[in-house]
């Protein structure tokens, strides 16, 4: 609909990097602890860098929908008849209805209210979820900045529960480059245990680790991930640039807006029954 | 503050100000409302019956400022009938349902002139009873331009098999009703429905018909409004009375009356005053009753 296509005969739409999009704020609210209150706003840290295709219908180039699809009939399903089920074993299912779903949902926080303080060096890395900045909105950004700077002093990241979306996510608050940021925490019980993952027995004999502590001294280097690159998007992209400046793309029909409000049959009974009406007048 | 205590139904209800003027260029006061009220409420009642009640309050007359109350007020009496629904986001509300003469009296009493409800009920709020074609006529447009496309859409939809009744709106519109009553239809599909038979109007009907939102497109044309298909609006409730100058009431027509008016161009008969309004129901009965009970498949969904 605002699909305009001339954006993407420019390429430039097409190939807009993540890192240049505005910040757009995903929450706001507070963070709290005591008697401080900091009015924040919630913003992606991160924006994976998949290279996501559409997947068109060959013939038209109409891109294609996903539909349920039920085997034992072999017919797509209508979305009134889909249920939610939950498999306690192979083919028994508890069903659940969206009320009831609801009725356990969290509600929506307001604050980030952070319940005790940590060391971060205490926090493993395998419980780190995902990232996301906190930026000061208006009026708390002396606050802000204080709590940075202490926390980051002291390498300490303060502890909450916290809503977004619909699900209740254990965060950490800590101090990033100057500014906050929030960490999402895998809870305990989803971190898988580790028992036989290290082997036992053996003793390492002290000429064997002095060597192996020697190769790895060797090739130390500081942290400076900007040296890598996704190869395969990096390929890709030049690949769809290539592919962008030779040809010119192609395009889904042009659907007419409104002969698409209404299934085909209804529409062509209504364009049936209109001329009858027009007729007779 | 005057008060008068009065007994129905075995309840006790303390009426207050009934001798306030609340229609003042047309000289008709709360205890006319009431009254209004009482009579028609045998008519009214089923129209009401399980709907979620949005009161749309004037203390001080129609002509002055009112406000929208969704919340049953909580200084309502025990006995007042009440539903939790949902809100967006989950959040729960008691709303208030007229099922008897007593509440409907009381709510008058909170001067609810307007009475406004969904069109489903609060046991199944995701189906709809039926699908509505709200015609609203721009600035430039009279209710008799509403009348013609009334009456193509009531023959459009003929030839699709859906009977529709059609009431005033008590303002310039006219409402059509498509009664469904059964519970396999959502709102998606009157909303997608009624959308597709705007649009087509539209086309077909350029210079009396537009089926987009925006005021410009209006002017000298009717909207078709088909979003009022949706869980969250409401419609004036059949006899409500509404607020205007002159105490006029959302009433149900014939389609032969729609028909005449249209024909001698008198769009006076397209405005039922309270006591016609009365007079009119006691004499002929509820002629929307089908919209309650009528059961009809969308066809072609």
């Amino acid at each position: 609909m605002g699909n305009s296509r001339s954006d993407i005969d420019t390429g430039e739409v097409l190939f807009k990097q993540g890192n240049k999009m505005a910040v757009q704020g995903i929450w706001s609210g507070t963070i709290s602890f005591s008697l401080v209150a900091i009015p924040v706003q919630l913003v992606k840290a991160v924006e994976p860098g998949r290279v996501s295709f559409r997947m068109l219908h060959s013939k038209d180039y109409s891109p294609l929908a996903r539909r349920m699809f039920c085997p034992e009939e072999d017919a797509i399903v209508h979305p009134d008849e889909i249920i939610r089920g939950y498999e306690i074993r192979p083919g028994k299912y508890i069903l659940i209805t969206n009320e009831e779903l609801e009725s356990v949902s969290p509600q929506r926080s307001r604050t980030i209210e952070i319940v005790e303080f940590i060391n971060m060096n205490e926090v493993d890395s395998i419980y780190y979820d995902h990232p996301y900045y906190l930026v000061p909105t208006k009026g708390g950004e002396k606050a802000y900045r204080l709590l940075v700077e202490v926390m980051r002093r002291t390498n300490k990241a303060g502890l909450a529960k916290f809503v977004l979306g619909e699900r209740e996510y254990l965060v950490a608050v800590k101090s990033m480059g100057g500014a906050l940021a929030l960490m999402t925490l895998h809870y305990s019980e989803e971190i898988l245990p580790d028992e036989d993952i290290s082997p036992r027995g053996g003793e390492i004999e002290a000429e064997e680790k002095s060597r192996i502590k020697k190769i790895i001294k060797k090739m130390m280097a500081d942290f400076s991930p900007e040296k890598y690159a996704d190869e395969r998007r990096k390929k890709i992209m030049d690949l769809l640039k290539k592919k962008a400046k030779e040809k010119v793309p192609v395009e889904a029909p042009q659907v007419e807006e409104e002969e698409g409000e209404g299934p085909a049959d209804l529409i062509a009974a209504l364009k049936e029954s209109m001329r009858k009406v027009k007729m007779k007048r | 503050m005057s008060r008068k205590v009065v007994e129905i139904a075995g309840r006790r209800l303390s009426l207050s100000n009934l001798e306030k003027d609340l229609y003042p260029s047309y000289g008709f006061t709360k205890a006319h409302i009431l009254e209004y009220y009482r009579r028609i409420a045998m008519f009214i009642l089923p129209h009401l019956e399980d709907r979620a009640l949005t009161l749309k309050r004037y203390p001080e007359g129609v002509e002055k400022d009112f406000f929208f109350e969704k919340r049953c007020p909580s200084h309502r009496p025990g006995w007042v009938k009440t539903a939790e629904v949902s809100r967006d986001y989950g959040e729960r509300m008691t709303v208030c349902l007229i099922n008897d003469l007593e509440t409907l009296i009381w709510v008058q009493n909170l001067a609810s002139v307007e009475l406004h409800v969904p069109l489903a009920r609060v046991g199944s709020p995701e189906t709809p009873d039926f699908m509505v074609f709200d015609l609203d006529p721009g600035d430039q447009a009279t209710i008799l331009v509403c009348a013609q496309v009334a009456l193509i859409l009531r023959d459009l939809l003929s030839r699709l098999g859906l009977t529709s009744y059609v009431k005033t709106s008590g303002k310039k519109g006219l409402h059509l009703y498509v009664p469904l009553n059964h519970k396999g239809k959502t709102f998606e599909d009157t909303k997608q429905f009624s959308r597709a038979v705007a649009v087509i109007m539209e086309k077909n009907y350029p210079d009396l018909v537009t089926a987009k939102m925006a005021k410009k497109y209006r002017k000298a044309n009717v909207f078709i409004n088909w979003a009022q298909n949706d869980s969250k609006k409401t419609m004036i409730c059949i006899y409500s009375l509404r607020a205007r100058e002159k105490p006029i009431v959302s009433f149900p027509l014939a389609w032969k009356e729609l028909e005449n008016a249209a024909r001698q161009d008198d769009s006076e008969k397209l405005q039922v005053i309270h006591s016609e309004a009365v007079i009119t129901a006691e004499k002929q009965g509820d002629l929307s009753r089908e919209v309650l009970v009528k059961k009809q498949k969308l066809p072609y969904l």
